[in-house]
């Protein structure tokens, strides 16, 4: 049963930041290829995971669970007993997750050629993030989750903080403050959920929560109780995923930590905020979740609208892709919001699609301010004719973002529509407003950059071998699932079923 | 060969793989590598549709993905009505290759432009093979890209950059009224497949409300893709684009797309009294207004822009009239024609250097070959008998008069005078008189175009003039009789209204014809006198009725509005939210810092008080807590 | 001897930390305060021995344990005291509202 192969997953990054240890800090070219070598080394064993793991299989697999802290209180009612345990899995929907965090990681591994300057600290913090992200996915109780769930946190703080762009240090502090209060509610969720319920691990919670209402009584769990966790919850995701109003950390970050780290933390840590609330939310309280489903969804078409509006008229190529990013994170409430098959696969479609479209767009971005030492879009103009390769893919990527057919944007958005179209046509067909929208928007930044006159960049050279690594296989990504989205949905069927069967839909 | 059709769009899509990776290579017989694939989907797709003119169609299918239990299937269908419409795009898209050969020669992103013209032929010929509403869909983005990236060609020029940006989002628009009108029905059907959505339809399980309101969302995507009122602007403005890409995106391929797509949907249209009258309505409108604004334009790609908005407009109203056939049968004649003059226009523009008719004059000498293929698809499309437009506009004239809408019989007659008055224009200005350009130094004197080029327009030429014997009361009604065995349930047979149709249609298209050659040949009338005697008029005309700057006006300016509100908003009201609970905290903390006085005494007296309201606690609740 | 209740010792010691406390928070006088401390000790003593005696199973227990307080209320007010005076070496004042250096 304990394979031991996930906890050598989660940890792997630690071997980098072992090796990093025992490298001078002035040695710029071993390092940097050490801090790509460290996070392949992630990836390796992820792959080696998904080729142990049953796509056919419901339920949690390559589990690990060890005894780890436990308590016992003195209450009225006796002794109780409040163990905690080490417990790791993986189902479907993380197994998809982890395998985007390895991919993404060594993307931006490779991305991060560009930082100028203390490289060896760099890389150490961007091991340890990688260590909570895998963390944050396999992690199956709430103590667990939580650890890891912090522990991304404050590396991301420090990597924005030191090696971001000028206003670096408020960004780093808004980053820190908005997801510290989420995470203080998440907490107190967790900590009130664990006192009612005196077990931590997913599986057992969902279990105990869907028990008849006369059972939960006795445990002193009203309907009221639940709703208030649900709604806390979404809260506390909401701040992670974000959902408007709590979006404007998100932006500064977006366009002042490097271009490395956004494409981790648009890429993937963004989406610990889907994957909560479609674990805890969806998961553990389905009938507060289906009552709420009409506020979520007006939410998602509301973030849709919002970003999208707001990425007309930026300036700044960096800023219209941070709304962007709001924009897109509607689609996936609009999924949730459906509360059916099509729609929950559509939003975990979009969280992947949107994880690897934004790596990808910002990666090319980073790789443009490189070249012009700005990201206004008026400091661009013509790139297509010195540098077709890099306005190719960007206009690829545009596209994806865009929802063209045959890229793994448009499955998402397809499916989060096709479910809200079923519940909530009305709304659904405001929310469609915004495909028009985001078709304009992102064409006037692709197109401000790449067509028109050309003009003088400092450096003006195609992306570098290096450079196309990441790009090409990030494309290359985004056009297996938009061509090939089966691959996906089988794997994630099982465990959404399961969700869904919560959710009696 | 049946079996094998789904291989008609992979050649185009491999000619655009191939060339994107030899799109460095600087000799120009990479364009064979195109031309070879797309003459291969060319002779597939004739045995196809002889296959099916023979015999029956066929269908296949396999699961894409699933949602749910619910299958999404990909696959390919031939049935008549797309295995003639791969004829047309496949041929089209085959005489267009070759026509770019000599057309681009010189251009530095030659190879790119073949596999950008691959890609479109691979997108459209994926369209038409589609079994079900999504994969169409998904073709139908894909052709707009490719739409959109030919128009954007030029990409350094800011005025096909802003016409490609246009015409993506305008098509958007439509499409966005697609997917709805597809999901909506897919809720209503279980299903994209065309057949279960014909099945369901017939069986009326879907009430009228919702299949007037799918039908119109549907209507509403192909009123985008085939640039109907009020969704038309982008596709003058696409003219942006090298004049082979006119020829085939938008004259003779993309913008029929959505008169496929009605077509291929006619049995949900047919179910609605309502939709259907829409449609007639859009198309009949269309034709009259675009062609009005061809009266007046003075770049000749945008006169054929116009020209080509305004048939289409014909089509749809066809369809709207019950008039299936006829609005296929106007689609081919169309296709042929229309892409035969702007092959011409480009090869007159090859010649002239420029596109402003005003500026030419006299090339019937110079261009012996263009001239005369001009004029034939002049004579088409203006419906002078024997040739193929004559036979196709007079069957929609027919159905629309057999259908009962005598109104817009009537727009359509005019509309007709009108296409035959600005296309002899166009001819007259063009060919005749005297060359207007003065000589720019070093300029090479005007010249044929090569034979690469010409052979497409014969071609072309010859299909202009026999296409129209496809469906004829004279000799037969082949099409018809070809189409009736597809699955759309053909309205009422032929509808052939009086005898006198055919001598309106002939006298409106003769009288165009002598009104162009009064003016602008024999110049008994004065150019000038109509903007003289209705200036307001004309000027309203001139400037395409102000839709443009209307839309600018309102609804760009609008969003602007609306995006810069919003940005406004989102940094006082929304930052200033948080600034607001930051600065509370920091209030908050300073008065937490004056109770911090660094007497120990203090603090101490502090801790007392507070352990003995605990104690006061525990004493008077009774240890509730414990 | 048993004619003296246990709480009559608990009062006196109540009264008697009460009476040092009150010193220990409101004195200006760093020795007074250190005086005041000591008489919670002592207060402290008599709470120990009292209990002691008076538990369910006496023994000894309460008056060793004072004897260990009154052996660290030495220590504590040797310390003190040198602190107090180092202080004071360094300051010339043994007013406790100065002492807040801590703060700034």
């Amino acid at each position: 049963m304990n394979t031991w192969l996930l906890s050598i997953l989660i940890f792997s990054p630690l071997l980098g930041v072992l090796v990093l240890m025992f490298i001078p800090s002035h040695d710029e070219k071993s390092i940097k290829w050490l801090g790509v070598l460290g996070t392949l080394f992630p990836l390796g064993i992820a792959l080696v995971v998904l080729s142990a793991f049953n796509i056919a299989e419901e339920g949690l697999q390559l589990a690990e669970r060890f005894s780890w802290i436990s308590y016992e209180v003195f209450q009225s009612k006796g002794e109780v007993k409040y163990p905690i345990f080490y417990e790791v899995g993986v189902n479907g929907l993380s197994m998809v997750l982890i395998l985007l965090t390895a991919v993404v990681s060594v993307l931006a591994a490779i991305a991060s050629f560009s930082i100028k300057q203390n490289w060896k600290s760099y890389f150490i913090l961007f091991f340890l993030l990688e260590m909570g992200m895998l963390g944050v996915f396999a992690a199956q109780n709430l103590f667990l989750f939580f650890i890891f769930f912090e522990i991304t946190l404050i590396p991301m703080f420090f990597l924005i903080g030191r090696w971001g762009y000028l206003e670096r240090e408020k960004a780093a502090y808004s980053f820190l403050i908005y997801n510290g209060v989420g995470s203080a509610i998440l907490l107190i969720v967790f900590v009130a959920l664990f006192m009612k319920t005196g077990t931590m691990n997913f599986e057992q919670l969902a279990y105990t929560l869907s028990l008849p209402q006369a059972e939960l009584n006795q445990l002193f769990i009203t309907k009221g109780f639940k709703m208030g966790m649900l709604i806390a919850l979404l809260i506390a995701f909401a701040v992670k995923l974000p959902v408007f109003p709590l979006h404007s950390w998100m932006v500064r970050v977006h366009v002042q930590a490097p271009p490395a780290i956004v494409m981790i933390h648009s890429g993937i840590l963004l989406k610990i905020g889907a994957y909560g609330v479609i674990v805890f939310g969806a998961g553990m309280f389905p009938e507060q979740f289906k009552s709420l489903a009409f506020i979520i969804g007006l939410f998602g078409v509301i973030n849709l609208l919002y970003g999208a509006f707001l990425a007309l008229t930026q300036t700044d190529v960096k800023r219209v892709l941070a709304y962007s990013s709001v924009s897109h994170m509607g689609i996936v409430l609009i999924g949730l919001a459906a509360v059916n098959e099509s729609g929950m696969t559509g939003a975990v479609f979009q969280v992947v699609s949107h994880g690897l479209i934004s790596a990808l767009l910002f990666f090319l971005v980073g790789a443009l301010y490189d070249r012009a030492g700005s990201s206004e879009l008026s400091a661009f103009g013509g790139v297509a004719k010195r540098m077709p390769i890099l306005a190719g893919i960007f206009l690829a990527g545009g596209l994806a973002s865009l929802g063209l057919p045959g890229m793994s944007g448009f499955i998402s958005e397809f499916m989060a529509f096709l479910g809200l179209f079923e519940k909530m046509p009305v709304l659904a067909a405001v929310g469609t407003l915004g495909l028009i929208l985001t078709a304009v928007y992102v064409l006037r930044a692709v197109l401000a950059i790449t067509f028109g006159a050309e003009k003088d960049l400092h450096k003006a050279d195609d992306l570098s071998s290096s450079e196309r690594i990441p790009a090409f296989v990030l494309l290359a990504a985004i056009l297996f699932i938009g061509i090939y989205p089966a691959w996906l949905s089988d794997m994630l069927r099982p465990t959404l079923d399961a969700i869904l069967l919560g959710l009696g839909g | 060969m049946l079996q094998m059709s789904w291989l008609i769009p992979l050649f185009p899509l491999l000619s655009f793989i191939l060339l994107l990776l030899f799109r460095k290579s600087k000799s120009e017989s990479t364009a064979w590598i195109g031309v070879l694939l797309t003459g291969l989907s060319l002779v597939m797709s004739v045995g196809v549709c002889l296959a099916v003119w023979q015999g029956e169609g066929i269908k296949t299918e396999g699961t894409w993905f699933q949602i749910g239990e619910r299958a999404i299937t990909m696959g390919f269908e031939v049935n008549p009505l797309n295995a003639l419409m791969l004829v047309i795009v496949s041929l089209v898209s085959f005489l267009v290759h070759l026509y770019s050969k000599g057309y681009m020669h010189g251009d530095e992103r030659f190879g790119v432009f073949f596999a950008y013209l691959g890609l479109f032929s691979f997108a459209m010929l994926g369209l038409v093979l589609s079994p079900n509403l999504l994969q169409l869909y998904m073709f139908w983005e894909l052709v707009g890209l490719g739409s959109f990236l030919l128009i954007g060609f030029y990409y350094f020029k800011p005025e096909a950059k802003a016409a490609a940006k246009k015409a993506f989002v305008m098509t958007r628009i439509g499409d966005v009224g697609l997917f709805i009108g597809m999901v909506l029905l897919f809720w209503q059907v279980g299903s994209f497949e065309y057949d279960e959505i014909f099945a369901t339809v017939k069986n009326g399980d879907i009430s009228d409300g919702m299949l007037t309101l799918t039908a119109l969302c549907i209507f509403v995507g192909a009123v985008g893709k085939s640039g109907q009122l009020p969704l038309h602007t982008w596709l003058p403005d696409a003219m942006e684009g090298p004049t082979p890409v006119s020829a085939l995106i938008h004259a003779a391929t993309m913008v029929a797309a959505g008169v496929y797509l009605v077509a291929a949907m006619y049995p949900l249209f047919q179910a609605s009294e309502a939709a259907l009258t829409v449609v007639a309505v859009v198309g009949g409108l269309t034709a009259i207004f675009a062609a009005s604004i061809g009266l007046m334009q003075k770049d000749i790609k945008r006169v054929l822009a116009y020209s080509t908005v305004s048939q289409l407009g014909y089509m749809m109203l066809a369809l709207g009239a019950s008039g299936y056939v006829a609005g296929i049968f106007h689609l081919t004649t169309h296709a042929f024609f229309k892409a035969l003059l702007f092959l011409a226009a480009g090869s007159v523009i090859h010649a002239v250097h420029t596109q402003n008719i005003e500026e030419m004059g006299g090339l019937w000498k110079k261009l012996r070959l263009t001239g005369p293929l001009f004029l034939i698809g002049a004579l088409a499309i203006s419906g002078v008998p024997l040739l193929s437009g004559f036979f196709s506009k007079d069957e929609i004239l027919a159905s629309t008069y057999a259908d009962g809408k005598y109104g817009l019989f009537w727009l359509a007659v005019i509309a007709a005078f009108m296409t035959a008055f600005y296309m002899f224009r166009l001819f007259f200005l063009v060919f005749t008189g005297e060359a207007r350009q003065e000589k720019k130094d070093g300029q090479k004197d005007v010249h044929e175009s090569p034979s690469v080029m010409t052979f497409p327009m014969i071609v072309l030429g010859v299909l202009a003039v026999v296409a129209g014997y496809l469906n004829t009361t004279w000799f037969g009604t082949f099409l018809s009789d070809y189409l009736a065995r597809g699955p759309v349930e053909l309205p009422h047979g032929d509808h052939h209204g009086p005898v006198w149709i055919p001598l309106v249609a002939t006298l409106a298209s003769l009288l165009g014809i002598g009104l162009a050659y009064l003016i602008y040949q024999r110049g008994t009338l004065s150019r000038d006198w109509i903007t003289r005697s209705f200036p307001g008029l004309s000027d309203v005309i001139y400037n395409k009725w102000y839709i443009d700057e209307g839309y600018d006006q309102t609804v760009v300016k609008g969003t602007t509005g609306l995006s810069k509100l919003g940005a406004l908003f989102d940094r006082y009201v929304v930052e200033g939210l948080v600034t607001a609970v930051t600065t509370g905290v920091q209030r908050l903390g300073r008065i937490g810092s004056r109770l911090q006085n660094g007497q120990v005494q203090s603090y101490g007296t502090a801790a007392i008080f507070g352990i003995v309201i605990l104690l006061l606690i525990v004493a008077l609740t009774g240890g509730y807590f414990s | 001897m048993s004619s003296v209740p246990l709480a009559a010792y608990l009062m006196l010691a109540l009264i008697l930390f009460c009476i040092g406390l009150f010193g220990a928070l409101t004195k200006r006088n760093a020795v007074i305060v250190l005086i005041s401390i000591e008489l919670m000790l002592n207060a402290v003593n008599i709470n120990l021995v009292a209990f002691a005696k008076y538990s369910i199973n006496p023994g000894m227990t309460g008056q060793i344990f004072s004897l260990f307080t009154i052996t660290v209320a030495a220590a504590e007010a040797a310390v003190g005291l040198a602190i107090l005076i180092a202080l004071y070496r360094n300051r010339q004042t043994v007013n406790v509202d100065e002492m807040d250096t801590m703060k700034r």
